[in-house]
Order: C-alpha cells, then structure tokens, then sequence
C-alpha cells in the first residue's frame, strides 16, 4: 500500500510523469528531432528560433498551459513538411543537431480510423460516404498520395486501401489534407503519448488507442522502384497484367439450352 | 557624453525586435532568435540565466548549453551590465515609464514622487534579487521546467514582438509584461531591473577586476557633493552614485557620468584626468 503511493509520489515528481510535463493532445506535435517530453521541457528555451526559421510556418507558439512558449506543429491546419530546417539551430539541443534525414525522425506515429476513412468505409463494409465521392467514382487514397515517405510510411493494402506502416515519422500531411470533416480519418499521436514510461496520466487514455494502432500495423516493406513498381502499377489499371478476381459464384459447367 | 550613443543602440535594439522576424519572413537568416537566445550569423548567444536554469532543470551540462553562455560572460567579464544598459529594451521602456512617471506626478500632485525605487536600500535589492534567482533556479531543478522563463520580461518582449510580426496575434505574456509596467508607473518604481531580473543578477554575478565600472572620487562619500544631487536623481537603477558608484546593482549606463558637473564619476578605463579637484562638501556648496 505505501509502496504504491510511493511509487505514485517518484512517478510525478522524480520521473516527472505529471499532467504539467507530459501535455499531450493528439495532432499536436513537437518539431522534428525534438528529444523525449520530459527532458525537452526541461531544455527548451521558449526562443521560438524553430519557428522564424520554418519557411512553411508549420511551428507554432503553444497558448496558455505549463507549454506557453514552447514550439508545436498542429497536424491539423498546417503540418511539418521535413525540410529539417529548425534542427540545426536548436541552442539547446532540445531538437537534435545532428537529424539531417527525414526518415529518421520520430514526432509520432499516424492512426487510421476505419470508421470514417472513405475508403475503408467502401471497402469493408461497402458504404459510399458521400454524394461527391460516388459522381467521381474514386477512392480515396489522399494521405496515401500525400505522403512524403510513400511505401515506407503508408501503403496501400491489397492496392486498395491505406495502412499505415513502421517508417511513419508523424510529419501530419496526412492529416492535414484528409478530407473526412469534422473529424479526420487519420490522426498522428504524438511520440511518447503512446508509451507507458514517458506518457504517464495519458497513458491510460492513450493505452487503447496505441494498441490498435499498434494491431495495425504491418511488417515494413520496401519502397518499390523499377520493375516491382512498374508490376505493381500494371495491376492497378489492370493494362498489362490479368487481375485475379475472386469470383464467388460456381461456374456453371454444363452450358444450358434456352428452353 | 553617452547618452546619445545609448539611445542610438536602445533604439536599434528595439527596432531590431519587429525588423527581424520580417527579415526571417523574407528568409533572411542572418539574425534569428529572440533575446532568450539569440544568433549574429553564426554567433551563437543565449540568456545566462535561461541557460543555467535549462542545465538545473535537465540535470545535465552539455556542449550547446556551455558554448551559448560563454560569450554573453565574456562581455559581463569585460563590460558589466552593458546588456541591461545599453541593449535591453525592458530598461528602454521602463526608463520611459519612469520619467512619465515623475512627469504624472508633477502635474496631479504637484511634487516629484515619494519614493524612486521600490527596495531603498541597494544591499536589500541586491540580496532581494540574488534570493530570487536562486530560488527560480530552485525550482526549475525541482519542477524540470526553467520556470523563469515565463517572467523573462525583455524576452518575453522580443517574442511577443515576433508574435505581433508573424502572427498578428499577442499571447499572455504580453499582458504580463503590460501588467509590470502598470506596476512600475504605478506604486512599485523599477521593480523589474532592481528587484527581480534574473538575467541582470546572474551578468552582475561576473564582476572582475578588469571589470569596466563607475568610480566615484567624491569625499567624503557618505553625503552628496553637491546640492541638486543631479547623479541620484539620473541613476535609473535608483542608486545613490556618490556612494554607492560600482554596486552591483549599476548597469553601466553613464548617466550619472553625464549629469556630475564636477567629473567626479567615471568609467574605469575611460578617467579622464582634468577631472575637478576632490573638495569637501562644505567648500563645494559655499
């Protein structure tokens, strides 16, 4: 019993898992290269060099809350589009000088709600969302055509419908330009928010929402190029390639007489 | 005379807090940052005080963090407070409050004001503002916030500004900062400067004896030279030069440099040797 409220003691105040520290919201992401919560709230300066550099205006000044100063990117209205300009002048090292590849960032990890997800509507459980998809007749597919680290961050499932694999470094264009209001089809949940030793109160909250997007997941595959893509994209437009359809209907092998 | 060349550098200075982040709009990278921490092309320099709280609150020392405070110590090594005297744009602004000030007062009282600083005694303001540092810091190391940073009023200055640049929008330090002033103009004079910056203790902190500072040759140094005592009534750290030349309170301002008729204030390596003959106050006032 008193090593429980021990532990809850050490929890908030030595390892800092505390609601004033760890603030985390869905969609709302630190800059590229940004270290683990804890330690960047302990080095960051609030000099908003991160943002008079970003030529994109993704980074934006946190309001009033126990942040106020520190640098956000809100996947929502504008999100991060990895130039990797705001590393290299951190003068703290809360951003990590030395990130110079995208690939390598880890703001978060994107989410995909099945539930709204137009193509994931149509798909499993064959549902037009809206009047607009079904005059153009297309699928979806925008954070999959957005997507900065195709292949390696998204893929298309069964070249139908997107899942969102292990190389996703949470830049949010996907969020951005996913066109599901009011709310999106595809989140980014911020790094750490997921995890049980930096995310803290959030935890619990965030617990079944990373398990499912953990469940998701699929193993990473390669970027295609050369003839694996040209295969690949033969059989979307079906122009090459026979595609093999499952046809559920028993062939009927005698041919019948019109009578 | 340096009055003129210290309006000429606030000026610039303040100028220079809405300029920049233009310039930043424009791509334009060679300055970037606000007074937190700051980058001259390639220099990079950063608020001691911030620093030292990011290194408690971290609980670590790393190279960036050293490397950004040591130019901001070596100018404290050679020049004194020439940060808060010569470029700050909170003593800017609060110089101009002060004087609106005594100018309010003149017309709705009819009197200068009562008091010209909120602690009177120099030794209380002093140990006032150390206590407060350390405890800021305290805290930052126990929170692992480097809390004082949400009360940094001149970088909170230079931040807002590049809010209002960028954004066209203030967020709520701004009204801390509104809140200050109204208090200083009100019935809390100097508050910020002489009381509670953290950034002035720590640069004050670094006084050697290369250190430029103001030297009195007034004697007996315990009562003014003269009558009008034109030095305390210039100090705008609300100090008594006479005597008190070279408390670590000082910012190096030479106002009160300026305002002696008889030089008996001077900048050490700046003497000027035909300054007026060291006289008892008795001779000087008949």
């Amino acid at each position: 019993m008193s090593s429980g409220i021990l532990d809850f003691f050490k929890r908030i105040f030595v390892n800092r898992q505390n609601p004033i520290i760890n603030d985390y919201r869905v969609n709302r992401l630190r800059p590229p290269g940004a270290v683990d919560e804890v330690r960047f709230m302990a080095l960051c300066i609030r000099c908003n060099r991160c943002m008079e550099v970003c030529p994109y205006n993704s980074i934006r000044r946190a309001g009033f809350s126990a942040t106020i100063g520190t640098p956000y990117v809100i996947a929502e209205t504008k999100a991060c589009y990895l130039c990797m300009a705001c590393c290299r002048l951190c003068p703290t090292g809360a951003l990590d000088r030395n990130l110079k590849e995208p690939p390598k960032v880890k703001m978060g990890k994107a989410k995909i709600e099945p539930s709204i997800c137009y193509s994931h509507l149509f798909l499993e459980h064959d549902v037009i969302p809206t009047e607009s998809l079904q005059k153009i007749g297309a699928l979806c597919n925008t954070c999959y055509n957005v997507c900065p680290l195709q292949d390696r961050a998204i893929a298309l499932k069964d070249n139908l419908y997107p899942v969102i694999l292990d190389g996703c470094v949470g830049c949010g264009i996907c969020v951005e330009r996913c066109p599901t209001r009011p709310g999106r089809a595809i989140n980014v949940i911020p790094a750490g928010m997921g995890r049980v030793d930096e995310a803290g109160f959030y935890f619990q909250k965030a617990k079944s929402n990373y398990d499912i997007s953990q469940s998701r997941e699929t193993s990473p595959q390669k970027p295609l190029s050369g003839e694996g893509l040209l295969e690949q994209k033969y059989r979307i437009d079906s122009g090459g390639q026979e595609p093999k359809f499952d046809f559920p209907y028993e062939k009927p092998r005698i041919k019948g007489d019109w009578d | 005379m340096y009055l003129p060349y210290r309006r000429a550098t606030q000026f610039l200075v303040f100028g220079l807090m809405f300029v920049v982040p233009v310039l930043n709009i424009f791509e334009i990278y060679v300055i970037t940052g606000t007074f937190y921490a700051i980058n001259f092309g390639g220099l990079g320099v950063a608020d001691p005080s911030v620093i030292l709280q990011a290194i408690f609150a971290a609980g670590e020392i790393t190279v960036p963090l050293m490397t950004a405070a040591i130019f901001p110590l070596l100018v404290a090594i050679l020049l004194g407070r020439f940060w808060c005297g010569w470029l700050c744009p909170y003593l800017f602004v609060s110089e101009g409050i002060d004087w609106l000030r005594n100018k309010l007062c003149l017309i709705l009282f009819r009197r200068p004001p009562k008091s010209s600083a909120t602690i009177e005694k120099a030794f209380s303001a002093n140990l006032t503002r150390f206590s407060f540092l350390i405890c800021g810091t305290a805290l930052a190391g126990a929170v692992g916030i480097p809390v004082l940073n949400y009360i940094n009023a001149p970088a909170i200055m230079s931040a807002e500004a590049m809010m209002i640049v960028k954004e066209r929008a203030v967020s709520l330090e701004f009204w801390f900062v509104v809140i200050l002033l109204v208090l200083q103009l009100s019935f809390l004079p100097k508050i910020w400067c002489r009381v509670l910056c953290p950034t002035g203790s720590i640069i004050s902190l670094f006084r050697t004896s290369v250190t430029m500072k103001v030297i009195s040759k007034s004697r007996p140094q315990t009562t003014p030279c003269c009558k009008e005592r034109s030095c305390l009534s210039a100090c705008p750290m609300g100090l008594a030069p006479y005597r008190e030349a070279g408390n670590l309170l000082c910012v190096n301002c030479g106002k009160c440099i300026d305002s002696c008729r008889f030089n008996r204030l001077q900048f050490t390596g700046f003497q000027i040797d035909d300054a007026a003959p060291v006289i008892p106050r008795q001779q000087s006032d008949s």
